[in-house]
């Protein structure tokens, strides 16, 4: 009945898209395969050990038993405190290059500007945040000192995820909300933050992902000790991070039970992640659907 | 009114002409006023970012310069010979290191992150995607060192066994460990560049009779390479500078990889293993700062050949 | 540069006039001791130093104590620089010792021994190794294990950076000054003492060295060295000679909290109790 005959090339063509498309398939089951054995890996070894006591206790460093109490609550301290300091300029300048940016040689050099501080090793930024904090500045190793060279490290990678998600809006809908004559900035609050919401948040969670597991940076610039107080918003207490209490535990602690205080810790900081991202995404996700109504 | 027609073509925000005093130029005032505003807010918030950099490049370049005060230029770039204790700062080991880790990292993660993003934008249906992308995410938020200590413990025994060789630690162990580390970061952003391509152009190519396979690549990744370029520039540059992971798995030896089993060590391992063993005043201090400047002059230079090779292949498709 | 200065000084204006408030308080009290300590310097030190610090701020909770850890010679590099009150260092730096100037100015304050032990893989067969057999294998010379009575199989030689605390009493004291060489293959630098057990734990016909207090469990096992066991008694005994002194240096005698501190460290109290606990050894035992 069907009118149409396919060629040779037509069905070679055919061929290949099914062929491709398996391909694409299997990569995908593998990569998917692989994270859910690294997680289990992880998970698996740490999170049957942790309970509420593990959580908020202090750390120990001779008896069996300790914590990551303080730890973990620096870890959340440090990293809203880091966000704060990056998400508005990082965001800015992700719509600068997208929105304002003319397209000229000045525009050029910012853009290799961000593209080359996002490579800038995390090491690096943590002897800046030393030499700023703690020679400069001479206020030893802080938690603002931590948060502010993490800050350093998230701000490229903000800026680039924001511009990519502003750029992605759609020129009608800009057009549509200029026809109605509101200013430049009046459709970038109203129109293009809303409709870039979901890429922006999801940028943030990567950045956020990225910096709560970050320890080279802290390892410098916050230190390796705690105020040993639960809950001490002080900026200037040295601020030991989970993720390099981790790195401690499993270079140098001598505690007998060391090995299963790292296995549960790194369990703890990727259970956070996964916690994060849902937390951020599932209200993005109501919004969505009551769009598409 | 035909230039407001063209203004708007660009997307552009027409200039609009002075407002007639009708419901209170107060409020237009205010909010040409906040126009102005953060029109200079955004443009600061981009100068401060360029202000960090700078930061890095004075803090960093202050002290590496001072590494040739000491030894010539020549031998910190072509020397293979680097053995501090007796004065010897060749870097030339670590900088091709480097090159070779980084090339082969890319070798194994475009392909991959690249095809992974065209399965969740194009292929996958729907609650396939949903639940691909935040699986993915997760692997951001693994730590460098868990992924360098499941690298010691996991991945180099079996390098060891495949390859025969006693440890194992090298260029191949470090660039799978960074694979897998920077393939969030490029297929998340390559996702949202291709899912960013219009719908319009897809559905013209189907019109005209394209199977799926041949729309993804005459079409639409074209339309989105200007996104993977800077997805995988990201990416690249997370994998030069990433240092807690590569330095368990890469053997932290001085000396160039003749194959990817030789221990060896890249401008970061060695960075990271020697700096804090060094004192603030010597050359090996400056040599190490030396290093940490070489890397974003490598990465700076990278990123140019990469825009350059994206912009062309993109005027061409 | 001015420039950078500047708008430096600007975004943390805010946070230096607290800060420089915060340090305002520091001056000592007469009575009860207060203040702000930061500890720099050795990793190994680090659960002492943390242990103690602990114990400290609960017997005088005015003391702020801050401690961080990167290699032996931050400690009092970050001393002459004033980052750290108190450097943590595994060797005297107030002399010279190979590789490293001594930093004048500085007072060395013992605050514990640390044994140190050749470890193997637990693969290996060898149980015992003598100066000259360790010299051999580290500077590369003997590189199977049938050489000094094990089985047919390439030795592994896992060490840590240069300048490694770790490293530079292994090599003064295991290896009688002998030299650590590079090697093309089958050699390897670690960043840490973990690292280095998980390493040799790993590795196949792989040799290392460690601090004592980490040879336990693992698939690795420590040799002794020219016939005596490493153990805590035959260093207090006087036989097995590969330990050192591990260090507080300060600048000039240490004053006010930092005395207290080291005071507290050195403490009977503290080196009977909590210190054996962390497995070193009390300098007092040490003749």
């Amino acid at each position: 009945m069907s009118s149409f005959t396919p060629t040779r090339k037509n069905k070679r063509s055919i061929v290949w898209d099914k062929a491709a498309t398996g391909l694409f398939y299997l990569l995908g089951a593998m990569v998917l395969l692989f994270v859910f054995w690294l997680l289990y890996t992880i998970l698996s070894k740490g999170l049957p050990g942790i309970n509420w006591q593990f959580l908020t206790k202090l750390p120990e460093e001779m008896d069996v038993g300790g914590g990551i109490g303080p730890v973990l609550f620096n870890s959340f301290y440090i990293l809203i405190l880091s966000l704060l300091f990056s998400i508005p300029i990082g965001v800015g300048a992700g719509i600068y290059m997208a929105e304002y940016a003319p397209n000229n040689k000045f525009t050029e050099g910012l853009r290799i500007c961000v593209e080359t501080l996002s490579s800038v090793p995390s090491i690096v930024f943590g002897l800046l945040g030393l030499a700023i904090f703690a020679e400069y500045f001479d206020v030893g190793l802080t938690i603002l000192g931590g948060a502010v060279s993490l800050a350093f490290l998230n701000l490229p990678t903000l800026a680039r995820v924001t511009e990519e998600a502003v750029r992605s809006v759609p020129t009608d809908l800009r057009n549509a909300s200029y026809a109605l004559g509101t200013t430049k900035f009046q459709t970038i609050r109203t129109i293009i933050l809303p409709v870039s919401m979901h890429a922006i948040i999801t940028g943030i969670c990567l950045v956020a992902g990225r910096a709560f597991g970050e320890s080279a940076v802290i390892l410098l610039t916050a230190g390796l000790s705690t105020s040993g107080e639960m809950w001490d918003f002080n900026l200037f207490s040295p601020g030991e991070t989970l993720a390099v209490h981790l790195w401690y535990v499993q270079s140098e602690a001598i505690v007998e039970d060391a090995k299963q205080i790292a296995d549960k810790s790194a369990a703890v900081l990727v259970f956070v992640v996964l916690f994060m991202n849902l937390l951020f995404r599932v209200p993005l996700w109501f919004n969505n659907r009551k769009l598409k109504r | 009114m035909s230039t407001h027609v063209n203004d708007l073509a660009r997307g552009e925000a027409p200039k609009l002409k002075e407002p007639v005093n009708r419901s209170g130029w107060n409020r237009a005032a205010r909010v040409r006023f906040t126009n102005k505003l953060f029109k200079s807010y955004f443009l600061f918030s981009i100068l401060a970012l360029c202000l960090v950099l700078a930061l890095v490049i004075f803090f960093i370049g202050k002290t590496a310069l001072l590494t040739f005060r000491d030894i010539s230029f020549a031998q910190f770039f072509l020397s293979f010979d680097w053995t501090p204790e007796e004065g010897k700062f060749g870097a030339a080991s670590f900088i091709i290191n480097t090159l070779s880790l980084t090339l082969l990292t890319m070798v194994f993660a475009v392909p991959i992150s690249v095809g992974l993003a065209i399965l969740i934008a194009e292929i996958a249906p729907k609650w396939l995607k949903s639940f691909i992308r935040p699986v993915l995410d997760l692997l951001v938020g693994i730590p460098s060192i868990v992924y360098g200590y499941l690298g010691l413990t996991v991945l180099i025994p079996i390098i060891r066994n495949l390859s025969g060789e006693n440890l194992g630690d090298g260029l191949l162990a470090a660039s799978i460990v960074l694979t897998i580390m920077i393939l969030p970061t490029i297929s998340r952003i390559s996702d949202d560049a291709i899912t960013a391509v219009p719908k319009k152009y897809r559905e013209a190519a189907y019109a005209l009779g394209s199977t799926r396979l041949q729309v993804i690549f005459r079409v639409v990744l074209p339309a989105a390479m200007r996104g993977i370029a800077a997805a995988v520039i990201l990416g690249m540059t997370r994998a030069i500078g990433e240092t807690m992971a590569v330095v368990m798995v890469i053997g932290n030896t001085a000396q160039l990889a003749k194959s990817f089993f030789t221990p060896t060590s890249v401008l970061t391992s060695n960075i990271v293993m020697q700096i804090s063993n060094v004192e603030f005043d010597s050359t090996w201090n400056y040599a190490l700062h030396m290093m940490a400047f070489l890397l974003l002059i490598i990465s700076f230079g990278l990123i140019m050949l990469i825009r350059f090779i994206s912009r062309r292949g993109g005027h061409t498709a | 540069m001015k420039l950078v200065k500047k708008l430096s000084l600007v975004a943390v204006a805010a946070a230096f006039v607290i800060s420089s408030a915060g340090v305002g308080s520091t001056a000592q009290a007469a009575g009860s001791i207060s203040g702000k300590i930061t500890i720099n310097g050795s990793t190994a030190l680090l659960p002492l130093s943390l242990q103690a610090a602990k114990e400290f701020q609960r017997l005088n909770p005015k003391v702020k104590i801050a401690a961080s850890g990167k290699g032996s010679v931050t400690g009092p590099q970050a001393v002459n620089k004033g980052i750290a009150d108190i450097g943590a260092c595994d060797w005297d730096a107030s002399t010279d010792v190979p590789g490293f100037k001594a930093f004048s100015g500085q007072v060395a304050n013992k605050v514990a021994v640390i044994p140190f032990a050749t470890v193997v893989n637990k693969s290996v067969g060898v149980d015992n190794l003598t100066t000259d057999q360790l010299k051999g294998i580290f500077s590369g010379k003997i590189t199977n294990w049938k050489d000094v009575g094990g089985a047919n199989a390439d030795i592994v030689v896992i060490t840590r950076a240069f300048g490694s605390g770790t490293r530079v009493n292994y090599q003064a004291k295991a290896l009688a000054g002998g030299d650590i060489t590079k090697k093309d293959k089958n050699y390897k630098e670690v960043g840490s003492s973990g690292d280095m057990k998980t390493a040799v734990s790993t590795t196949p016909n792989s040799i290392g060295y460690i601090d004592l207090v980490y040879v336990s469990g693992g698939d690795l096992k420590a040799v002794s060295f020219n016939g005596v066991a490493p153990t805590a008694d035959n260093v207090v005994k006087g036989t097995y000679k590969v330990w050192s002194y591990g260090y507080y240096m300060t600048k000039g005698q240490p004053t006010g909290a930092t005395k207290a501190f080291i005071d507290y460290v050195q403490s009977k109290k503290f080196q009977d109790s909590s210190l054996k606990k962390l497995k070193f050894i009390p300098i007092s035992s040490m003749k």
